[in-house]
């Protein structure tokens, strides 16, 4: 898996937040380790994919 | 009386050897006795399994039973909606919920005279758990009761194995059928997506969800099933296609069939247990000499699968959760709450990029079986864990085996394959393509059949 970018609390509790959660400084540091991990699905998710991929290739950014 | 299969008990009562309300007060006796230390239910249904059953055994004395499953005892995992028996989703948001309708599948399997004997235990809405803050404690494995039962239909695993029911309803999104099914050493199948209609069931994420029956043999679970499948308008996903006979390739053997092994799921992906490891060899070396063909595949590494399914999962947990989330965020479990809550994370291109990746992946699972008819892989890693050593992270630091068949709408069936060293069951899976459970239902039978381990019950149960 690629290495995890880093991200705090403060940067936790501000995404919480805009979704609409306000949570303790307790509950923001009990998810903190899950999100480390879900970072990292996240990024795998985002690897780059062939063109092919797109279902409908209806239009690609790296399209020559 | 000793513990009958449904296969067994279908043709006692219909030889009118057995009592349909016998069979009920039998059951609901063992509920009494051994539930106390289980918690696999949540309600226990007694007059309406008698009322059922005595209606069971009418048709049974007029020659007019309904088919294989009229008088059998099952449960329903509750977030099947039974219409004016609570329904909770095992969560305090929903302690005092009656619906005023049967789910779909519900309604199928008491049209096809089944006896309910209650509600079941399952992991909060579906998700998350073992959770020991919700009104009810968590459901425990009677093989070893200090053990997990994996979930999240956690009730039906422990109800099967130890022998309260024959049969019950499960539900799974990424796991949620095969995982207890693994652990609890009985046999559970995710259908294909669409084969069973979810109307009437509390979902956790739409386009993974999929409802499914859990039972003793895998030939229990076909004769379950042909009572849930079927085609239903109101599910939008539901596939519009003949029912087939489940029970129609049971008795064929393996012989013929081509399988492949995804052995780097469960040797260098998540690397299984020995004891998992040599359950699955054992099982290969089985089909091998009944004359299958058996082949190593490779697919995507295991995490891809995973990755992409538990984005979709709750990101679709999320926006059906988000209003009670902003609200109530305390009264759901932490395990549910602080998992879902992970989905504020993700940006709309992400969801795009996770949507686009999963027809990769079912593309490649297609074309990696255009040529098979069962693919392997292992259902879990090992035996049970102990219930108070399941850390709230620990269902995303290691890919699972199950999500792949959820991400791709694959059917799949989990089967058990002996014992540990811990004595607890450990397991495989095979999959098929879609709609081919029969053959699924062959080979798992084939296997079952030839092997000791559907002769050993829980010894609570014995």
């Amino acid at each position: 898996m690629p290495v995890p970018p880093s991200i705090d609390e403060a940067e936790l509790d501000a995404i919480l937040k805009r979704a609409g959660l306000s949570l303790t400084p307790e509950q923001v540091k009990g998810i903190l380790p899950g999100a480390a991990i879900f970072q990292r699905l996240i990024a795998l998710v985002n690897a780059p994919l062939p063109r092919e991929a797109e279902p409908a290739l209806t239009f690609d950014v790296e399209q020559k | 009386m000793s513990i009958l299969t449904i296969a067994e008990a279908a043709k006692l009562i219909a030889a009118k050897k057995l009592s349909p309300v016998e069979l009920a007060k039998t059951h609901l006796n063992r509920i009494g006795r051994l539930d106390p230390q289980l918690n696999a239910f949540l309600m226990v249904t007694a007059e309406r399994a008698l009322a059922d059953a005595k209606s069971a055994e009418a048709r049974q004395m007029s020659g007019s039973l309904h088919g294989k499953l009229d008088g059998i005892p099952i449960a329903h995992k509750d977030i099947y909606n039974t219409a004016g028996i609570r329904t909770t989703a095992h969560s305090k948001l929903l302690k005092d919920n009656v619906p005023t309708r049967d789910a779909r599948t519900v309604a199928k399997w008491t049209e096809a005279g089944t006896v309910m004997l209650g509600k079941l235990s399952t992991h909060e809405f579906a998700f998350g758990g073992p959770s020991f803050d919700l009104p009810w404690p968590p459901a425990r494995n009677p093989w070893n009761r200090e053990h997990f039962t994996a979930g999240s239909s956690s009730g039906t695993g422990a109800a099967v194995a130890a022998g309260l029911i024959m049969g019950g309803t499960g539900s799974d999104t990424g796991g949620s059928i095969r995982g207890p099914a693994a652990l609890c050493g009985i046999a559970g199948i995710k259908p294909t997506y669409g084969l069973c209609s979810r109307i009437g069931i509390l979902p956790l994420a739409y386009s993974l969800d999929h409802a499914g029956p859990m039972a003793w043999t895998a030939e229990d679970c076909a004769l379950l099933l042909q009572g849930m499948a079927g085609h239903d308008a109101e599910d939008p996903a539901s596939a519009d296609r003949p029912v087939p006979d489940f029970t129609a390739e049971l008795g064929k053997g393996a012989k013929g069939l081509r399988i492949g092994v995804v052995r780097h799921f469960f040797e260098t992906d998540n690397r299984a247990s020995d004891a998992t490891r040599a359950g699955i060899d054992g099982a290969l070396d089985f089909f091998r000499k009944e004359g299958a063909e058996v082949r190593d595949i490779t697919l995507s590494p295991m995490v891809e699968y995973f990755a992409v399914g538990w984005l979709i999962m709750i990101t679709e947990a999320f926006a059906l959760h988000r209003p009670w989330l902003r609200e109530r965020f305390n009264d759901y479990s932490e395990m549910l709450r602080d998992r879902v809550a992970l989905a504020a994370m993700l940006t709309g291109p992400d969801i795009v990029q996770a949507t686009r990746r999963r027809r990769v992946l079912c593309r490649e699972m297609a074309e990696a079986m255009a040529d098979l008819d069962v693919i392997v892989m292992a259902s879990a890693p090992a035996e049970a864990p102990r219930i108070d050593n399941v850390p709230k992270w620990s269902g995303i630091e290691k890919p699972s085996f199950t999500m792949p068949c959820n991400v791709t709408g694959f059917p799949a069936i989990s089967i058990c394959t002996g014992f540990g060293e811990g004595g607890l069951p450990v397991s495989i899976q095979l999959a098929g393509k879609p709609f081919t459970e029969p053959t699924l239902f062959r080979a798992a039978h084939a296997y079952e059949t030839a092997m000791p381990w559907r002769a050993k019950r829980p010894a609570m149960a014995s």
